[in-house]
């Protein structure tokens, strides 16, 4: 009973797991189209009757509903919406993905991330498809989506500094509430003095855009280009004020050092611990979801200035919506993201999850919105927030490696931090590494 | 061609039931039949470890430069040699990272043996009891994912939820400040010490098993106490078992990942590039430089194999007799 | 030997002093703290699920709270349903992924135990030089490979990396040899038998113990995977556990409430782990692990 079966049965066994990874391979192709074949010149308007379907990534709590309403509005361009974690993962993912043409048609990004993005040619050039929304933002903030004329993305929301603070808790040990920066390092000394648990602030070496916020608004640039030549100004001498206050400040014991957000530092906010936060407008959501017991405690006012009667302030975090290379439709996504970000409806939703949104429409419509659930006491929270945004400084850009600096910045912060060297120097090592990096691509650096 | 050698004699001798003996055409089927049950894995093998550490390294030899275009320009893909393999060698951070693995695995890896190593000679200890319970619950941390194993022993830790902190703030000392230098070392190694024990532990308690009965016996009627049963004749035959799971305490202590990176918000004493694979990642994601990562990878692979062979020639020697 | 028994049970002196008592009771005792050891971790997980979460932060860590049943709520609400997903995600890819990955490895295992041919030596040590790659070296350029094919992002990314498994394939090689006679082998052939039925028909059976062995090391393996689903996939409802506690986690250091989630959910994602080794305990042996290196 001699059995050929035996080698056929393995030749077919063979084939049948080849031919079932390559039909996997075939079904599993992705497009970005459902069904419809993209016009060559990649023309938006499918033709009638057909549906386009695009990818959306993005975080946050107002991006379900935005997509929603889009979604009802438009059964001809149907919005596909992934979480793809927050800023930094959703972007890692997007420049990965994009290596090999598979970046969601839309994708959100920090301005922070936007340049990155661009030198990595994810975020393409949609100047020629938002001609027709560029009122609906002021000249300030096209500024963090626009690189030499082109424009690579549309603001979604924008993050004026401004400071939350625990008014109960204020009244309680009896601190006057800072308006400079020297009042705030008063303030951190009478807090310490009046409960020995308690602390103004907590400073943390992790927060980059924080810090680079700071010495913004101390008149430091951080990175600027003029043709193609860049300077890099993450040591220049205004970014090294604001690193001797704080060195000061946390040698006197008068802040504390630890991450935010952390359960430790979750509790201590709970327990009235933690009396101020100075970071933005968006910052009121974030202390809720952490602590949701404070309501009512809290307030907003006005950024510590560095001279009395100043006012201006740099932007922390906020993100735009852009659209990428890998899109097959870029029309049709760039006018989703025009709509989720300009549109009257999309205000209203991104201003009901707290989001301070970057068109004027949207900061117009704040301006009568109900407070933050975190100070419903607070009535003319949105009035506030108004005149602090009108107060930005309009000329911040980043450069083509924040990425490199945020974690050479982060490193160095925590080292000195640790071993108690000065700040200073952690400022030095983090612009030293930023530039040996811009210059080892190739960008041209001074000094 | 060959077929296997040993079949020969079955050929040539009855097989015990009256038939006569095969032609030799049926060695031809059997030729190929190895490689038919071979080729599956070798497929696999090939398309998804050679090629990606090929490509791997065909990466490491490639840098993101500059060319123009764009607002600010674009990064493309050139050859630039050796450049990415001389940055990872001087990076400070990188090889900082292999110091710690260094201090992280002289705690983790005796700790996990020693400790594996006793609770198989204690299950294999003829007067213990609740051995069932106890060798199930050793093992269950097995069962628990990196990610998770972290999580549970950060919130361990963390002053404010720690129930051993709990303990010492009531006696009147502070918070055991088990995330800060220096007790961040044991706090980690302890991750992977917890969670490999219980899996080395069998394997060394089954190879305990496998020892004759009589051996152990006659030294204990000889007078022998257990600790010097399990010294002198368990402990060397088991030997072979103790490689193998040194040998993987090793691997596994030179691609930790998981453990500092969930820790990491938990705490400011890790930093991003606490341990070479973080180091990696930080190059190839963060950064988006996937040629500096993949170069740093290939010398990770690479220090791991030598490591790792280094080991095993080693013990050979004495854990194998001639055999090796 | 009889006879020196007999003389020892005589001689041996009465197991009741307090020394001897002592020695029975210490090898137990220091077994029992090791158990302690690791279960405390997992004690203090399923009490911390059963807090709320105010209680969480607030309360000592080992009195039960009374959240419980609102956090399996909660959980299994998340994001329309998502942790359940999560669940049934990290069923198949361990479910399908070992399954497919033990019978890969018994068919290589087999062939590399019982047959001798050109390239068996280069093949197996290759093949066990896989283990030696640390997994994020190869998690990017699969990344970039599976996507050349378009696969990136869908189940099989995750899937078709987790099949091979040199380790698997060492087991199943060691337990081969060990199990399966020649003379068995040889016998079947002499009946006439076909390669293929004499590995489903005989071989198989014989190495079923080591096969359910190697299949829980590959499910829990799997199970366990954090960093390629990660970089494979970024669709959230696909997501295996692991991946998705992680998440919930990131998210959480915003959102306080989403830690209590997390602690439940991660206590959750223990069980089906430990139900599995509960059940297989009787099938699977390890000492084909130690008994290979012996050779």
């Amino acid at each position: 009973m001699p059995t050929p079966l035996g080698r056929r049965q393995f030749l077919t066994g063979l084939s049948a797991l080849a031919a079932g990874s390559t039909l996997a391979a075939c079904s599993g192709q992705k497009s970005s189209t459902g069904g419809t074949s993209p016009s060559a010149s990649g023309s938006a308007a499918a033709a009638p009757g057909e549906k386009i379907t695009l990818n959306f990534w993005a975080w946050g709590t107002s991006q379900p509903g935005l997509v929603k309403a889009w979604n009802k509005a438009n059964p001809d361009i149907q919005v596909k919406h992934t979480d793809a974690g927050g800023g930094t993962d959703s972007s890692t993912k997007m420049l990965t993905a994009s290596r090999s043409g598979n970046a969601p048609d839309v994708g959100l990004v920090e301005y922070t991330t936007l340049p990155a993005m661009i030198v990595g040619e994810v975020a393409s050039d949609i100047t020629s498809h938002v001609q027709d929304i560029k009122s609906s933002f002021t000249e300030a903030t096209w500024g963090q989506t626009t690189f030499n004329g082109a424009i690579y993305g549309i603001p979604q929301d924008v993050g004026p500094m401004a400071m939350v603070y625990n008014e109960t808790r204020f009244k309680a040990l009896g601190i006057e509430l800072p308006t400079t920066w020297q009042d705030f390092a008063t303030a951190a000394e009478s807090v310490r003095k009046a409960d020995s648990k308690s602390y103004l602030t907590v400073f943390s070496p992790q927060e980059f855009g924080n810090f680079a916020g700071l010495a913004q608004q101390a008149g430091s640039s951080w990175w600027k280009v003029d043709g193609d030549t860049w300077t890099v100004g993450i040591a220049d001498e205004a970014s090294m004020k604001v690193a001797d206050f704080w060195q000061d400040l946390v040698e006197r014991d008068l802040v504390k050092v630890e991450a935010l957000l952390t359960p430790q530092y979750n509790k201590e906010l709970n327990a009235g611990q933690v009396l101020t936060w100075p970071s933005a407008l968006w910052a009121p959501g974030v202390i809720y979801g952490a602590a949701p017991g404070q309501a009512g405690k809290w307030a907003m006012a006005r950024f510590p200035q560095w001279t009395q009667g100043d006012a201006r302030v740099a932007y922390q975090g906020g993100s735009a919506a852009v659209v990428t290379t890998s899109s097959k439709q870029p029309e049709a996504a760039a006018k989703f993201a025009a709509w989720i970000n300009s549109s009257k409806q999309g205000a209203d939703i991104q201003l009901g999850t707290g989001q301070y949104p970057a068109s004027i429409l949207g900061q117009q419509a704040a301006v009568a919105s109900k407070p933050p659930v975190l100070m419903p006491q607070q009535e003319d929270f949105w009035k506030l927030a108004s005149e602090i945004a009108a107060e930005t400084i309009p000329s911040i850009s980043w450069g083509p490696n924040v990425n490199v600096a945020s974690s050479a910045f982060q490193d160095a912060m925590t080292k000195a931090l640790a071993k108690k060297t000065p700040l200073r120097d952690a400022l030095s090592a983090t612009q030293e590494a930023v530039v040996a990096d811009m210059r080892k691509t190739g960008f041209k650096v001074n000094g | 061609m060959t077929t296997s050698s040993h079949a020969a004699p079955a050929l040539t001798t009855t097989s015990g039931r009256g038939l006569p003996d095969r032609p030799p055409p049926r060695r031809r089927r059997r030729s190929w039949a190895p490689y038919a049950f071979v080729a599956p894995a070798v497929v696999l093998f090939v398309v998804f470890l050679l090629l990606p550490i090929g490509y791997a390294i065909y990466l490491s030899f490639q840098g993101l430069r500059l060319a123009p275009g764009g607002a600010f320009g674009r990064r493309v893909q050139v050859f630039v040699g050796l450049d990415n393999y001389k940055a990872a060698v001087t990076d400070p951070e990188f090889l900082a990272g292999f110091g710690r693995l260094a201090v992280y695995g002289l705690i983790a890896v005796p700790f996990t043996l020693g400790l594996a190593l006793l609770f198989a000679l204690l299950l294999d200890h003829p007067r213990t009891r609740a051995r069932r319970f106890s060798r199930t619950a050793i093992f269950i941390p097995y069962a628990v994912p990196g990610v998770v194993a972290s999580l549970l022993w950060g919130f361990m830790y963390l002053p404010s939820t720690s129930p051993f902190s709990w303990v010492s703030e009531a006696v009147g000392g502070g918070a055991i400040p088990f995330l800060d230098l220096p007790l961040l070392f044991p706090s980690i190694a302890n991750i992977a010490v917890w969670g490999g024990v219980g899996f080395n532990m069998i394997i060394i308690y089954t190879s305990l098993r496998g020892i004759p009965v009589e051996i152990h016996e006659s030294a204990r009627i000889d007078g022998a106490s257990e600790w010097q049963i399990a010294r002198r004749i368990k402990v060397p035959l088991v030997a072979p078992a103790l490689v193998l799971t040194g040998l993987f305490a090793l691997i596994g202590t030179l691609q930790v990942y998981g453990e500092p990176t969930t820790l990491r918000p938990m705490t400011d004493s890790i930093t991003q590039t606490w341990v070479p694979l973080m180091t990696i990642y930080r190059d190839a994601f963060t950064r988006d430089d996937l040629p500096l990562g993949s170069a740093s990878s290939v010398l990770l692979a690479l220090g791991t194999v030598v490591v790792s062979l280094l080991l095993l020639r080693i013990t050979q020697k004495r854990a194998f007799g001639e055999n090796g | 030997m009889s006879a020196s028994t007999a003389a020892g049970v005589l001689t041996r002196p009465a197991a009741r002093t307090t020394a001897a008592r002592r020695g029975r009771a210490l090898p137990t005792a220091v077994l029992l703290a090791g158990a302690l050891y690791c279960l405390v971790p997992v004690v203090w997980v399923v009490v911390a699920a059963s807090k709320s979460p105010d209680e969480l932060f607030s309360t000592f860590t080992f009195s039960p709270g009374t959240g419980l049943l609102a956090n399996l709520r909660d959980l299994f609400a998340y994001g329309g349903g998502q942790y359940g997903r999560w669940g049934l995600n990290s069923v198949l890819y361990a479910g399908v992924g070992a399954l497919t990955s033990t019978f890969v490895s018994a068919l290589a295992g087999f062939g590399l135990a019982k047959y001798r041919f050109a390239g068996r030596d280069a093949i197996f040590y290759g093949i066990l030089g896989g283990v030696l790659i640390p997994g994020i070296t190869l998690a990017v350029p699969q990344y970039l490979l599976l996507s050349k094919v378009g696969l990136t992002g869908s189940y099989w990314s995750v899937l078709l990396p987790s099949i091979i498994s040199p380790f698997g394939i060492y087991l199943c090689r060691v337990y081969a040899t060990a199990a399966v006679p020649d003379e068995t082998l040889e016998a079947a052939r002499i009946d006439g038998a076909g390669e293929s039925r004499i590995f489903a028909r005989i071989a198989v059976p014989m190495m079923v113990p080591g096969l359910v062995t190697v299949f829980m090391l590959q499910f829990v393996g799997i199970w366990n995977n954090f960093l390629l689903p990660f970089i494979m996939l970024s669709d959230q409802n696909k997501y295996p556990m692991t991946v998705g506690l992680y998440t919930l986690l990131a998210k959480g250091s915003g959102e306080a409430s989403l830690y209590s989630l997390a602690i439940t959910g991660a206590m959750l994602s223990i069980l089906p782990l430990l139900a599995l080794m509960l059940v297989l305990q009787r099938f699977w042996q390890l000492d084909l692990l130690s008994g290979g290196v012996k050779g």
